[in-house]
């Protein structure tokens, strides 16, 4: 028991290090952005997560893992469809910035790997990926999107979409407890 | 034609009797079903323990931006469809159940009927 526990101990750290370093874009010294530049990093941030999804439904044959990527895929898309009109309602045209850039190239990087998987590993690789994803995408709109956003809807509504991440993170977090220690 | 007047009012005020006690008696014994709304919003079921009487309705009304259900948690009794943005369902609840929403296992919710 005491190995399995400390084993699972040492599996979380190893975790945790790679997020840290695999979310460089989140990591990195605070960027300054216009609304337009936030807008595009939400709309790509929800956008990644997208794709994420599409794939974990192309790949996996586990009911808890395709429920909660269609959960993602439905839900991440409603966010962009909110802040799409509202961007269009407020005359702003989302601008690529570092962020963004540094976003999708990350998520380019993780798809390379994911797609490699298959089968038990895969779904445990995606769902880390989601937990990992969601704290990182949870603490970069609180502590940058949210306070760079100038125009008081655009900040509104970044507000209103932390509980949906939360909601998601704790969701991840349940179905990753299948893989745990195994 | 003295007659007639003053037997007029006498013969409606019996019948508004006859018309009136019948209701009040059947309706009178049994407490009225009620309607309870939970609103669904910013991914919390609000309230999230509700305490009815047997035989009310509660009615899941959607204010948050994404789709939710509500889902008896067993599975054999009650599950609503999927709820867009401003929709809603209703369930007259006949024992105690607890739920959540199938979309987001973490959001959960309890209605107690007394």
């Amino acid at each position: 028991m005491k190995t399995f526990k400390s084993l699972t101990g040492w599996a979380a750290s190893i975790v945790f290090c790679i997020s840290m370093f695999h979310l460089p874009a989140f990591a990195q010294e605070k960027p300054t952005l216009s609304d337009a530049e936030v807008a595009s990093v939400a709309v790509v941030a929800n956008q990644i997560d997208i794709n994420y999804a599409k794939l974990a439904k192309e790949k996996s044959k586990n009911a808890d893992v395709l429920k909660f990527a269609e959960t993602m895929a439905s839900d991440h898309k409603a966010v962009i469809d909110q802040a799409v009109a509202l961007v269009t309602k407020l005359g702003v045209t989302p601008k690529d910035n570092a962020v963004s850039k540094q976003l999708l190239s990350d998520a380019d990087k993780t798809m390379k790997t994911l797609r490699t998987k298959s089968g038990r590993a895969f779904d445990k690789a995606y769902i880390d990926n989601e937990v990992a994803y969601h704290k990182a995408v949870i603490s970069a709109v609180e502590g940058l999107l949210i306070p760079e956003s100038e125009n008081a809807e655009l900040k509104a509504l970044l507000q209103s979409i932390v509980p949906a991440l939360n909601a998601h993170l704790e969701h991840a977090q349940m179905v990753q407890k299948q893989f745990s220690g195994k | 034609m003295r007659t007639a007047k003053t037997i007029f009012p006498i013969v409606v005020f019996l019948a508004g009797i006859i018309l009136y006690l019948p209701v009040n008696f059947t309706t009178a014994p049994i407490a009225k079903p009620q309607t309870h709304v939970v609103e669904i919003k910013q991914m919390k079921f609000n309230p999230a323990e509700l305490t009815v009487n047997k035989g009310d309705t509660v009615v899941f009304v959607n204010k948050d931006v994404l789709r939710h259900d509500a889902t008896e948690t067993t599975g054999k009794s009650w599950k609503s469809p999927a709820l867009a943005s401003g929709q809603s369902w209703k369930v007259v609840a006949t024992k105690s159940a607890s739920y959540y929403c199938s979309f987001h296992p973490v959001m959960k919710g309890k209605i107690i009927v007394k």
